[in-house]
This record gives C-alpha cells, structure tokens and sequence, in this order.
C-alpha cells in the first residue's frame, strides 16, 4: 500500500506541455475538443515593471479528504487502496456533481461526440466506451508496470516528481516534508496529494 | 487569486430546482392547509396533481442533462452525497403524493372508471390514512424543497454557494412560490370556501417574501464582505439588471405590495374579489423563483488558487 503524490517544482517549469501531450496520447484524452487531464497554466505574475511569467502544472490532486467523492451518488468515484482517486466509466451517469465540488478544475466529461471521435481516431484501441467524467488516474495502468506516470516520465526538466509519500527515502516524502513545497487551496480542507515548490 | 463561473449547470439544473422547490412547497403546504383548515378536494387535488408534474417535469430536465441518464438507478449508491438524499427524498414524496391524492381523485366524475380499478381494500386505506399521509408528503415536500439548496451548496470552492444561507433562502422561496401557485389556484376556484383560503394563503406568502427579503439581506451582507469569490458573486448579481429588475424588485417588491394591499384592503374573507392583481403577483412569484434559480446558478465562481 503506497500513498501516492507528486511534487511540482515550478523553478524548473519550462512551459513545453511535453506532460499534456504524453497523457493525451497514453490516456486518449479528447485533445481535438481541449480536454486534457493535465494542463500548465501560463500566468503572468507581478505588477509592471516588476512582471514575471509562471508556469503552473496542474493535475486532479488525489485529495486525501475528496469532495468529488462526496459529491458522487453512484460510487463512480472511488479512491483505490494506494490513495488514487478513479473514477468507474461504466457506473458513472455524466450528472456533474463531481465537477462542481472539485476546487482544483481536474474533470471534464467525455462526451458522447469525444467517444465516437475517439473510436474514429483510435479504431478497435479505444479506452473510453461510453461517456464518462474523465480525469488524471496517476496512469495507474503504468503503475502497474512499475512504470512512472507518462507526465513524469517525459517532463524533461524534472519538474515533476513522483513516488509514494509513505516512504521516508523518497525524493517526492522528502521534498513534500521540506517545508518548501505547499498544496494549492489549503483552506479548504481537501488536504491534496499534489505539492508545489514556488518559483 | 482567479475567478471563474462554474460552466456545468445552466438552465436545465435550475429550471429542475425551481421545479423541485415548486413541488415540493405545494405539496407540503396543500397538506398543510387540509390538516388545518379543512379540505377543498377538487383545489387540492389539482395542486398534487400539479405539484407531482412539476416533479415529473424537474426531474426529466435533470435526467435531460446527464451523460447517461439511463444508469440514473446508480445515483441510489453512495449516502454522503446530496444527490443519493434527493433521488430518497423524491421518491418518498411521489409515494405520500400519490398516496395522498388518489381518495381526493374521487371528485372527479371522468377518474371514476380509473380509480375503481384499485381494489376497495386499498382504496379504503388510503381514505383511512388520508390525513396521515398529508402530515408524511408535508415533510417529504419540505425535504425536495430544501434539498435543491443543499445539493448546490456542496461545492467547497464556490463560495457562493457553499453557505448554509443557501439551502435556507432556496426552501424559503420554493415555499413562497408554492403559496403563489396555491394562491393562484385557489382565486380559480369556485368554490364557495376558497376565499378564506385565499386570504391565508396571501398572508402566508407576504411572510414567506418578508423572511426571504431578510435571509437575502444577511445572505448578501455576508457574501460582500468576505474578499473571495462570494463577493465576486455578489458583485455579478448586483450588476446583472434581469436579476435586479426581474427577480427582486417584480418578483419580490411588487407582489409583496400587491399582497399587502390584498390583506388589509381587499377583504378577501368577505368574499369580495380583487382577481387580477393577485393573479398577477402569484405570477410573479412564480418569475422570481425562477429566475433566482438561474442566477444564482450563473453567479456561481471558482475561487482557482492559481
Ligand atoms: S482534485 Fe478534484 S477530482 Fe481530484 S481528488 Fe481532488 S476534488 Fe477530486
Ligand atoms: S459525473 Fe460521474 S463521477 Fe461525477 S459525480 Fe456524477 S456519477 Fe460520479
């Protein structure tokens, strides 16, 4: 049992998006209608003279306390024993509650218009059979494989770390517990998996 | 700090709370007035009847907007969302509600031929039990009407939203619309008993636009003095004239003077009859309810940390 994180250090984001382009094509995410389960956000910090751009990779954040969770009447969404929030494709009836309660903006619908482009597009390969709310599983098919996820795996500046929080010899325990990274919204309660290093 | 307007529910979820909040306060109030103040079945019995179709109809809007509205039986899976309290709360309220209306169904002489199809022993009971299940479908109707604002007001970051101000402003209005759409029926009426029903329900929708006024009042006083999105929300509403001109002041302000003039002027229990401006007003009502459910749909921000 791991409980998996990742930590954003954002002083090394170059803003390149080899991260949404590597889950789009390992999860077939609808990039023809721009959806996308990881997205970097290109901020222009500061007030002129004194502007700064920043990049900001985003992701569901596998909130440890989920509203999504919550929020979902069909147990569609669940979070596996690893800390992984999923969501069940077939048990899940499109009704948006999930989108709503998420503070982080990480889900949008696989509509039926994304399924049948994705059946042109994928042929016999298609992973999304029927409409669904989609969002970032960690790629646990990857997982699985003792791989790492896809955005990690190609984020050439190693902006993205990831690993299991648990474990006190990680890079991602280490730099999560250093003081330096912080999550996003902690007001909130939601107690995210997902860290940021500021810039 | 960004906001940014929530784009999942739109009209088709807020014409599905106004309906539900509709429905469920006519109900509840119908039961009420016969418990209380004696049974008028023909004017009772076409509430219910109105008031299961509002549901009906929410309900079809609701499933209308799903991906895959024919697996909606999942939605009976997980308790700690407000949506599985919905789908029990209405189908407790269809069960009181046809329970409750099928002995009042009697009036009618066209329903005969239906209603005697249903074997006498049940028909018995459900007569036996009538008031029964009236004090039943009054808090099955009270829950739909209060759940639209608690279904909403489960989004941590919409501020706006996430208050319990919310849910009680949403069951005060949906109240207040069912009296409008009571009141309306009941000045329809001929029978001889409806004014006193009338008058009561006149007075009891100007205390239902008075509380709402006052919960409106803390509500906003709240939401403009908090720096997050609550305020943005607030700002967006004042700022949208629809919301202004259509909800508060012809939706709220005028039917409360048409009302209070109603009560201390026209002299309904005497059985005079001062049939269109109150007509007008419940109409207006019934506007405003609406149109609160849009807004406040469309008012709903994000507060995104980024
Ligand atoms: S970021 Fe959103 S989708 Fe992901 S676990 Fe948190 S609430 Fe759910
Ligand atoms: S859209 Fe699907 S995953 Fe989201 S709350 Fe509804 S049923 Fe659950």
């Amino acid at each position: 049992m791991a409980r998996y994180g990742m930590v954003m250090d954002m002083r090394t984001c170059v803003g390149c998006q080899a991260c949404m382009a590597a889950c789009s094509t390992e999860n077939q995410t609808p990039f023809w209608s721009e959806k996308f389960r990881t997205h970097v956000e290109d901020k222009e910090t500061g007030t002129f003279p004194d502007v700064r751009r920043v990049q900001l990779p985003r992701l569901c954040m596998h909130c440890e306390n989920t509203p999504c969770l919550s929020a979902c009447p069909t147990g569609a969404t669940s979070m596996n024993k690893d800390g992984i929030v999923l969501v069940n494709n077939d048990r899940c009836i499109g009704c948006y509650a999930c989108c709503i309660a998420c503070p982080y903006d990480a889900r949008y619908a696989y509509e039926h218009e994304d399924v049948e482009k994705e059946r042109e597009l994928y042929g016999k390969l298609v992973t999304h059979e029927v409409p669904h709310m989609d969002k970032c599983t960690f790629c646990v098919q990857r997982l699985a494989e003792k791989l790492e996820p896809a955005c990690v795996a190609t984020c050439p500046t190693h902006t993205r770390i990831f690993g299991d929080l648990d474990d006190r010899k990680s890079e991602v325990h280490k730099l999560a517990a250093s003081g330096k990274a912080q999550a996003l919204n902690q007001g909130l309660g939601t107690a995210p998996k997902v860290f940021y290093i500021p810039s | 700090m960004t906001f940014v307007h929530q784009e999942v529910w739109h009209w088709q979820i807020a014409t599905y709370l106004f309906l539900g909040g509709l429905g469920g306060a006519t109900f509840a109030i119908s039961a009420v007035l016969h418990l209380f103040e004696g049974c008028d079945r023909k004017m009772l019995s076409i509430a219910v009847m109105s008031s299961i179709a509002f549901l009906v109809i929410g309900t079809v809007f609701l499933l209308a907007d799903m991906l895959q509205p024919l697996k909606a039986i999942y939605a009976l899976t997980n308790p700690r969302s407000w949506i599985f309290w919905g789908v029990v709360f209405i189908n407790f309220y269809f069960i009181a509600a046809i329970a409750y209306v099928i002995p009042l169904l009697e009036e009618w002489p066209m329903l005969q031929p239906i209603i005697q199809k249903i074997p006498q022993p049940i028909l018995g009971l459900l007569e036996r039990f009538n008031k029964l299940v009236a004090l039943g479908g009054s808090a099955a109707g009270f829950l739909v009407a209060i759940y639209t604002g608690l279904l909403i007001s489960a989004a941590p970051a919409i501020n706006f939203w996430n208050t319990p101000a919310l849910p009680l402003l949403f069951v005060i209005s949906g109240f207040s619309t069912g009296a409008a759409f009571l009141l309306l029926l009941s000045m329809l009426s001929s029978n001889p008993g409806a004014h006193a029903i009338s008058a009561k329900l006149e007075q009891l929708d100007a205390i239902l636009i008075v509380t709402e006024l006052i919960i409106l009042g803390a509500y906003f006083n709240f939401a403009m003095f908090l720096p997050t999105g609550a305020r943005a929300s607030a700002e967006f509403l004042f700022h949208s004239p629809v919301f202004i001109v259509g909800f508060f002041v012809a939706g709220l302000l005028v039917p409360l003077a048409i009302e209070t003039w109603g009560i201390f002027f026209s002299g309904h229990s005497e059985g005079k009859k001062s049939t269109m401006p109150i007509l007008l007003a419940s109409a207006l009502v019934l506007v405003g309810g609406y149109l609160l459910r849009i807004y406040v749909l469309k008012a709903g921000m994000f507060q995104y940390p980024w």
